[in-house]
């Protein structure tokens, strides 16, 4: 059975390479034949990726010990949901996993476009190949998932126990979907450039993949922000490890390509920046893997550790020539033809947006980079951790958070600044309002009250475009009010989508300055009947816990928990200890309520005495990052919906190509 | 006269930012700013000593608990600590000598940037290609406030604004 896994990777690595010559030499020849094989040997790459996992799969889920990846990263007791995950708990078998999301993407390219896309279609299947060919090189030779051992254990080591949570185990999937998916507007964005066929068909068509792998990057990184706030036991959601940091920066880079592609769309300009965009989002996202996989930088996700690392640096190489090669060369092809009317107007502010975002990709990348200068310049080893990434984006992110109030009332082309500021009265004085209400309140934290009020003023901003344009559709349609406000939405799904993500990401910030600016800790050891408190909060130690439980014995300390004297129920901190042998974990336990989290973590207990020592955290307003988070996504899912209208006009540009054909 | 006013206060504010961010570890005891200062070498995960909840770190918050009532101050149980561990112990570059480098960048990167791309644009507002006044050139003239079925009284200021949503809700998509 794993001779055959083996096998079919081999196999895939012939079907790859031919799909690289067939569709290359055929764009050249412009022969139909060889650019269908093309697409029939990448149909067959998915199928023999597909199954190899299904291949490791089986032999996870039958015990197959005498495979050193099961053995590794799975044993008997298992739960069947982390079985299914063993797939990408280690290196080879997430490299599979990789290769396999890549040759999927590359398969539904292929159905879809090949009728749509036809010029193209050749060269896309080329720069997948390529990369194909590169994870398949991984696999086969390098990291390979089907390595028999010499003898068969009894049982596999397991997985490491903090990777057994349910958040954890769609997480890495997610980011896979957003990371791979950014080479979708890659390949399309290398095929125009190379065919020079730079009309808009190429962003039209990588928009919508590019907000799809913007989605699964956000929901991978909100997913991993929660497994590390529930499984991890530290108090919080982001620790600016190197490995976050590298699924947030080509996030970054993709959330400006969002926003700027809309200029090129408009007003055709921006095409030299766009197509660099989406470059520097592939790259940023093959530089993520580096750094994951590689261990060069120290981080808390090398759960796994290899010597693929220069092989890495080596595509990487090789991906900046050719891009940045291919981008010199048509670059006199791509001035762009129109101009700006005004500096004032959406399209400067748009700019100034990607400034700010690509800023902060670039300063994330510095900070996560800067200890390798250091050592190299130096000698010095240093650390560049959570204070320098915090210091450096919050200017950065309250400047994006200012304009992201300014920029829906600012009119594209050329707007009015006597307009714009009676515009911006009432958000305004939302903004100012929100500040004297704080500070009456008691608001002392500068950080607070600015971040607090500048968000207040977006919120106001976004609030008041659903009601303006709910109040014109109800005069131009003379519709009742909730109707109009529904068909506006609906009719405009991409606008209103984004200003929802804008909400979204609102209350996230609220979320992350309520909770780092406020937050209160306390640690206590306490004896049965003791008492601690913390804010409103009384915790009184009732007594130790032990649970036995398959594959873990769980020992916690129960507490009982009083809000202001009412009681809330209790709170069981712990910790697991496996049988398998790994080390311990720690289990926290948090009362969630909207005005803040409760969340304690056991950090010592002495059985004979009968105390326990308790950490406990008081996380103000947290709770709104996972409400935003989940506003933001789903505002980005609805601005992915299908738009009649966006099919109405992709059908007459269709519809004028084939007319130019025909002439 | 009025865009060069907005200009300005779009600067001001922007430098008015960038302080901010050093504002955020004022109000915590000493104590609790040498743990944000010094990274936990347990090797378990890359947390501050503030943050890590294994033995090590309990064992360096003792320490830095004793050297604190024996009369140090900050600087010098951070300066002990370095001592002892190297540079890779602190959890940010120090902000100075070549580790300004590392601070300055980001900033002196964005703001090139940035004075680049304000003239950029104003180099291409001065090229336009003659474009129409968007109001012209919008298609369809805007909604007449006071038609059947409408509020029934719209301010100048309102009427601009929805003409303008309905301008772009058409031109959206």
């Amino acid at each position: 059975m794993p001779d055959f896994g083996s096998f079919c990777l081999l196999l895939a690595l012939a079907t790859g390479g031919w799909a690289v010559v067939a569709s290359y030499n055929g764009w050249r020849t412009a022969s139909g034949t060889l650019i269908r094989s093309a697409e029939r040997a990448i149909y067959a790459t998915w199928g023999l990726v597909a199954l190899a996992v299904v291949t490791l799969e089986y032999c996870i889920f039958t015990d197959r010990f005498d495979l050193e990846y099961v053995a590794s990263y799975s044993n008997r007791t298992l739960d069947a949901r982390y079985k299914f995950a063993a797939l990408w708990a280690g290196q080879s078998g997430s490299i599979l996993f990789w290769l396999f999301i890549l040759v999927c993407y590359a398969a539904i390219v292929v159905v879809l476009n090949r009728r749509r896309n036809r010029p193209l279609m050749p060269l896309v299947i080329t720069t997948f190949g390529v990369v194909a060919i590169f994870f398949l090189l991984l696999v086969n030779f390098m990291s390979r998932p089907f390595v028999s051992l010499a003898f068969t254990p009894a049982d596999g080591n397991g997985m490491n126990p903090q990777l057994q949570n349910p958040f954890m185990a769609i997480h890495p999937p997610c980011l896979y979907l957003g990371y791979v998916g950014l080479t979708v507007p890659f390949a399309f964005a290398m095929a125009a450039l190379a065919t020079g066929r730079l009309n808009d068909t190429w962003f039209r068509t990588t928009r919508r993949f590019t907000i799809l792998s913007w989605f699964f990057l956000g929901t991978g990184i909100v997913l991993g922000g929660w497994w590390a706030y529930v499984e991890l036991g530290w108090g919080g959601y982001w620790a600016w490890d190197p490995v976050e940091n590298a699924s947030l920066i080509p996030w970054l880079t993709c959330t400006a390509f969002l926003h700027s592609v809309m200029i090129e769309e408009r007003k055709k300009m921006l095409r030299v920046w766009n197509l660099s965009l989406v470059i520097m989002s592939f790259l940023l996202s093959i530089l993520g893997t580096f750094i994951t996989r590689s261990g060069i930088i120290s981080s808390v996700h090398s759960f796994t550790k290899s010597d693929i690392g220069p092989l890495f640096a080596g595509f990487l190489g090789l991906c900046i020539v050719v891009s940045v090669g291919l981008l010199l060369h048509r670059l006199p092809e791509l001035r762009s033809q129109n101009r700006l009317d005004s500096f004032v107007s959406r399209e400067s502010t748009f700019l100034f947006n990607n400034l700010l975002l690509v800023g902060a990709a670039f300063a994330i990348l510095w900070g996560t980079l800067f200890p390798i200068l250091s050592e190299a310049v130096r000698g010095v080893k240093i650390t560049v951790g959570a204070p320098f990434f915090n210091e450096v984006t919050v200017p950065i992110t309250l400047a994006l958070v200012t304009l992201c109030g300014i920029c829906p009332v600012i009119a594209w082309r050329r707007a009015t600044p006597n307009k714009l500021l009676n515009k911006l009265m009432i958000p305004l004085a939302g903004m100012i309002l929100t500040t004297v209400g704080l500070l009456a309140a008691g608001m002392r934290n500068i950080f607070a009250l600015v971040s607090l009020s500048l968000t207040m003023f977006v919120v106001v901003t976004t609030i008041m475009e659903f009601v303006w344009g709910t109040r014109a559709r109800r005069t131009a349609t003379g519709e009742a009010t909730g109707r109009a406000f529904l068909s506006l939405v609906d009719r405009n799904k991409r606008r209103y989508g984004g200003f929802i993500v804008h909400l979204g990401v609102m209350l996230i910030i609220i979320g992350i300055v309520g909770s780092t600016a406020f937050r209160q800790e306390i640690v206590a050891t306490v004896a049965r009947g003791e008492s601690f408190s913390i804010g409103r909060y009384t915790l009184r130690f009732e007594d130790m816990e032990r649970r036995d439980l398959p594959n873990f014995e769980f020992q916690g300390a129960r507490l009982a928990v009083f809000d202001g004297g009412r009681p809330v129920g209790s709170l069981v901190p712990g910790q697991n200890f496996y049988r398998a042998g790994q080390d311990p974990s720690t289990e926290v336990d948090i009362h969630h309520t909207l005005r803040e989290d409760l969340y304690l973590i056991m950090i010592g207990f002495e059985p004979q005495q009968g105390r326990a020592t308790v950490k406990a955290y008081l996380n103000p307003l947290l709770n709104w990052i996972w409400i935003g988070s989940a506003i933001t996504i789903l505002g980005a899912w609805y601005a992915m919906l299908p738009d009649l209208r966006d099919r109405k006009r992709q059908a007459d540009s269709r519809l004028r190509e084939l007319e130019r054909h025909a002439a | 006269m009025r865009p060069e006013i907005l200009r300005a206060g779009t600067a001001l504010l922007a430098v008015a930012l960038i302080p901010l961010g050093a504002l955020r570890a004022a109000d915590l005891t000493p104590q609790q700013q040498i743990e944000s200062r010094l990274m936990c070498y347990c090797g378990c995960a890359n947390l501050k000593v503030r943050t890590c909840t294994c033995g090590t770190a309990d064992a360096i918050r003792e320490e830095i608990a004793g050297r604190l009532t024996r009369g140090e101050t900050p600087d010098q149980v951070v300066a002990s600590f370095v001592a002892r561990h190297g540079e890779q112990i602190l959890s940010a570059p120090t902000k100075q000598g070549f580790n300004l480098v590392a601070w300055i960048t980001p900033f002196a990167l964005i703001l090139m940037a940035g004075i680049i791309l304000v003239f950029a644009v104003r180099r291409w507002e001065g090229k336009g290609l003659g474009f129409a006044p968007s109001a012209a050139s919008a298609p369809g003239a805007p909604p007449d406030p006071s038609g059947a079925g409408g509020p029934p009284a719209l301010s100048d200021r309102e009427r601009d604004l929805m003409a303008r949503v309905e301008r772009e809700i058409r031109e959206d998509t």
